[in-house]
């Protein structure tokens, strides 16, 4: 049983992740608003420093101490960029992102105080500490500009007083809004007015007026800065909020330091705590969002598939009274009752399978990371284009995905993008455009890697293949081009990178498809010499439950996923020919490879009986008709895994319930395709290892 | 496996007061079978069983208990003694062997014994392809007055069904 210091440390170190896939997507937000130039919202830099300041905090808690050490660096460090001691350039964000990878290594180390860890660490937090200070250079200073009053500028914090310098530099103008809040609701009121403001000013500070307000009530002098004009300002508040008065600004400047020491009690007594607070802040981000242990949902998931088993007994038992006439009333109310029932069974499993989805852009975000640090590396100018970030898939998919996309997006950049003079000699665009395309298509999600790079050396892959003998040379010849690009997911082949390099593609693209296929999706390929390379992989949308074709083989029962099977037609025995050693039909004048599934499990098979039907299965680009005996229909079937002792038997994808006790196995097709197709004959060279 | 190493395995059944270990005994075949107490989570009348094909022999295929789906092993087979004919497994036991839920089917149950550990024989005499599976023999008192006393097989269920300790 699990111990529960266990569970406290997993919760740990899932809280970590995320805080540090946080610090990710914002730092590349950070790294995107420096490249183009464009104003940096202080808002991002208050989140990276939110995440680096909670990490720092429970990692403390949990004897993660190198981890600490980072993070308090980094948050000395991200605290003189909030308040303007130092600025955003290229070397703080190198050391900014290194952060990232080195938060992951240490967070995955089996001794968390390993001193191993120490010299590297120290040599990275000296690091930091050497972005040192850059202070601030001020001819004049702009608090100077305005006349805002000695009481209020004293209160300030040191981070607001920031701001204030900031926006005023900026060209924003100051504003004053009173307004009386109710004290009860006064923390959401306030965010409220962040929010309403938040494209259009900052509100730099709140502080209690010396006058109104009552018992329930306090009145706020709000400072902001505003981008719109007086006018639009006003619109957003007046009447609702408050009134707008601008501050005036002063024409000629003042004798008086812009600190004052003096401050009036009841200012300092009473302000309200400032949002930016970083631990309140980041207690409140998280507040409308809760992190599930996936094996929960899992089990809800098998209530609703028993509770579902109790609506068929029902079922049952009133169709057994159906038979006597004497009950038609109540029969009738239990059917009402019934379908109510069934409907919001429906509802509560798309509710279930609703939370475990996730989107996309969870697991892209760690792969812009992934395409800046490739590019940089290979010194390739690289654009990265997300479409579809939203597209929702299981949580377990999107675990699984990271891995396989990583590698291919890796790849596209080693080895299909060119380097930016070659680019242009072929007049490409000096920066490589790498596309990240997700959507869904009917049951499943399609997830697209594409590259304008030079595209992939079809001939290369088949010389390689020959060379290594995965290829006899008399099949060699036969191969289409689009059979020669799929010799890149042989595993003798892509292992080496001599050939990776003149192919275009990288290594590893066994490992890429088959743990696509583990998954029950597929991965197809398409490459045009010079214009680029595009990735194709289709998987399911959820593995918890699928769509399945139930058949029935010598009066057993089993589930075909719906995904792999295209169509299901009559088998008549007489247009059954051999070639080579195989049964074959003519479907619409193709050639399809049929197999008696009686067969191939062992059972006697009923090659005499009438009825019996070839379902088209199709992976990929390969297709292959399983011979069955019935069909019983279509049916949404939870999937369970077969228990350890039977795990190692191949062609079953796992077992679901049906009703009634009644259990059928559920077929894995892409192992039965790899079994029959890699089994034996000219393939059998194809799929052989060296 | 040594005698003590056995007696471990047996050790957490044991009422720490009494000493005695409870002990649920099947009929199987011929003989009678002991399985501690303690890792048997349930006795089930025999559900509909799904044959799992290409499965080795002993695994008679999968039932569905309340949704999840167990493997179901047949004791004689897996302790490779002959079996001659099918014979009617009226009854499932849901052994935990520390890593799963496994079925165990049995064709009856007797009863559960309260076991002095000095009734326990840590015998390495057992057939040698039995004591990998087999923690030791037991006495028990005859079912019927007529009969002579009964030896009980006491089955260690993790190292049965292939889970680790």
């Amino acid at each position: 049983m699990s111990d529960p210091r266990d569970n406290v440390q997993e919760e740990f170190l899932a809280e970590a992740h995320e805080l540090v896939e946080a610090l990710s997507r914002d730092l590349l937000l950070l790294d995107e608003a420096y490249h183009h130039d464009t104003r940096i919202d202080p808002n991002l830099i208050n989140e990276i420093f939110r995440s680096v300041h909670t990490l720092k905090g429970i990692a403390g808690m949990f004897g993660y101490k190198h981890v600490g050490l980072v993070a308090h660096a980094l948050e000395d460090l991200l605290d003189d960029l909030r308040l303007g001691r130092t600025s955003v350039e290229q070397r703080l964000l190198d050391v900014l992102f290194d952060s990232v990878e080195r938060f992951q290594r240490l967070l995955a180390l089996e001794d968390p105080q390993s001193s191993a860890e120490d010299s590297g660490v120290q040599a990275y937090v000296a690091a930091i500490r050497a972005i040192g200070l850059q202070p601030e250079e001020e001819a004049d200073d702009p608090l100077q500009r305005y006349a805002i009053e000695a009481a209020v500028l004293s209160v300030l914090t040191e981070y607001e007083e920031h701001r204030l310098r900031a926006c005023i530099r900026e060209g924003l103008k100051l504003y004053r809004l009173r307004a009386t809040f109710d004290l009860t609701a006064i923390d959401d009121s306030i965010e409220s007015l962040r929010e309403v403001t938040r494209d259009d000013a900052e509100i730099i500070s709140y502080l209690p007026s010396l006058e109104g307000g009552n018992e329930d009530s306090i009145e706020l002098v709000v400072l902001i800065a505003s981008r719109v004009s007086e006018a639009e300002l006003k619109a957003h508040f007046d009447g609702r909020y408050g009134i707008v008065e601008p501050i005036a600004e002063r024409t000629h400047l003042p004798t008086l330091p812009p600190r004052l020491t003096s401050v009036p009690a009841a200012a300092m007594s009473m302000a309200p705590q400032p949002g930016e607070d970083p631990g309140q802040a980041s207690l409140t981000s998280v507040a409308n969002s809760v992190r599930v242990d996936i094996r929960k949902l899992d089990h809800l998931m098998n209530v609703v598939g028993e509770l579902a088993l109790v609506r068929g007994a029902i079922d049952r038992t009133v169709n057994r009274f159906k038979a006597e006439p004497t009950h038609r009333q109540s029969l009738m109310d239990l059917d009402r009752i019934g379908r109510g029932f069934e409907r919001q069974l429906a509802e509560l499993r798309t509710g279930i399978l609703d939370v475990r989805m996730v989107p996309l852009g969870q697991v892209f975000n760690k792969l812009a990371r992934i395409v800046r640090q490739a590019a940089r590396e290979h010194d390739k100018q690289v654009r990265l284009v997300i479409t579809g970030a939203s597209t929702e898939v299981d949580k377990l998919i999107v675990e699984d995905l990271t891995d396989p996309l990583m590698h291919l997006i890796r790849n596209a950049i080693d080895h299909g993008i060119e380097p930016a003079g070659e680019r242009q000699r072929v007049s490409k665009p000096a920066e490589g455009t790498l596309a990240l395309n997700a959507y869904h298509k009917g049951s499943n999600v399609v997830i697209e890697v594409e590259d304008d790079g030079a595209g992939m050396n079809a001939h290369a892959l088949r010389e390689a293949a020959l060379a290594r003998g995965l290829l006899g040379s008399e099949v060699s010849h036969e191969l289409t081009r689009q059979e020669m690009l799929n010799l890149v997911f042989l595993p003798g082949l892509s292992t080496s990178s001599e050939i990776t390099n003149f192919s275009g593609r990288g290594v590893g693209m066994d490992v890429v498809k088959t743990n696509v296929l583990r998954m029950g999706g597929i991965i197809s390929i398409a490459s045009e010499p010079g214009t680029g390379t595009k990735i194709t992989l289709t998987l399911p949308i959820t593995l918890a439950i699928i769509r399945a074709l139930i058949v029935t083989v010598a009066s057993r029962t089993f589930a075909l996923p719906i995904t792999a099977v295209r169509e299901a037609i009559p088998y008549s025995p007489e247009a059954v020919r051999t070639i080579q050693g195989r049964e074959v039909i003519t479907l619409r004048g193709q050639t399809l490879a049929i197999c008696d599934l009686a067969g191939l499990f062992g059972f006697q098979s009923s090659s005499g009986q009438e009825g019996r039907f070839v379902i088209v299965g199709s992976m990929g680009n390969r297709e292959l008709g399983f011979v069955v005996d019935g069909l019983i229909g279509q049916q949404d079937v939870i999937i369970k895994p077969l228990g350890k002792s039977l795990s190692a038997i191949r062609g079953f994808a796992g077992a679901t319930d049906l009703g009634a006790q009644k259990v059928a196995l559920v077929l894995d097709a892409p192992a039965l395709f790899a079994e029959y197709f890699e089994g034996s004959g000219a393939l059998r060279s194809l799929g052989a290892r060296p | 496996m040594s005698a003590s190493a056995q007696k471990a395995t047996l050790a957490p059944d044991s009422d720490s007061e009494t000493g005695t270990v409870a002990v649920l005994a099947v009929l199987a075949g011929d003989e009678a079978y002991g399985f501690p107490l303690s890792a048997v989570r349930e006795i089930l009348v025999s559900p509909p069983l799904t044959e799992v094909p290409r499965a080795p022999e002993h695994f008679l295929g999968v039932i569905s208990v309340r949704g999840q789906i167990i493997t179901l092993i047949d004791l004689l087979r897996m302790l490779h003694l002959e079996v001659t004919e099918s014979r009617p497994h009226t009854r499932v036991l849901l052994v935990d062997n520390g890593q799963e839920l496994v079925g165990v089917a049995v064709d009856r149950v007797v009863e559960v014994y309260r076991m002095e550990p000095d009734q326990i024989e840590y015998a390495s005499a057992v057939d040698a392809e039995l004591s990998e599976y087999v923690v030791g023999l037991a006495r028990v008192p005859a079912q019927s007055p007529s009969d002579a006393e009964e030896m009980l097989i006491l089955i260690d269920p993790v190292s049965l069904l292939g889970g680790t300790k």
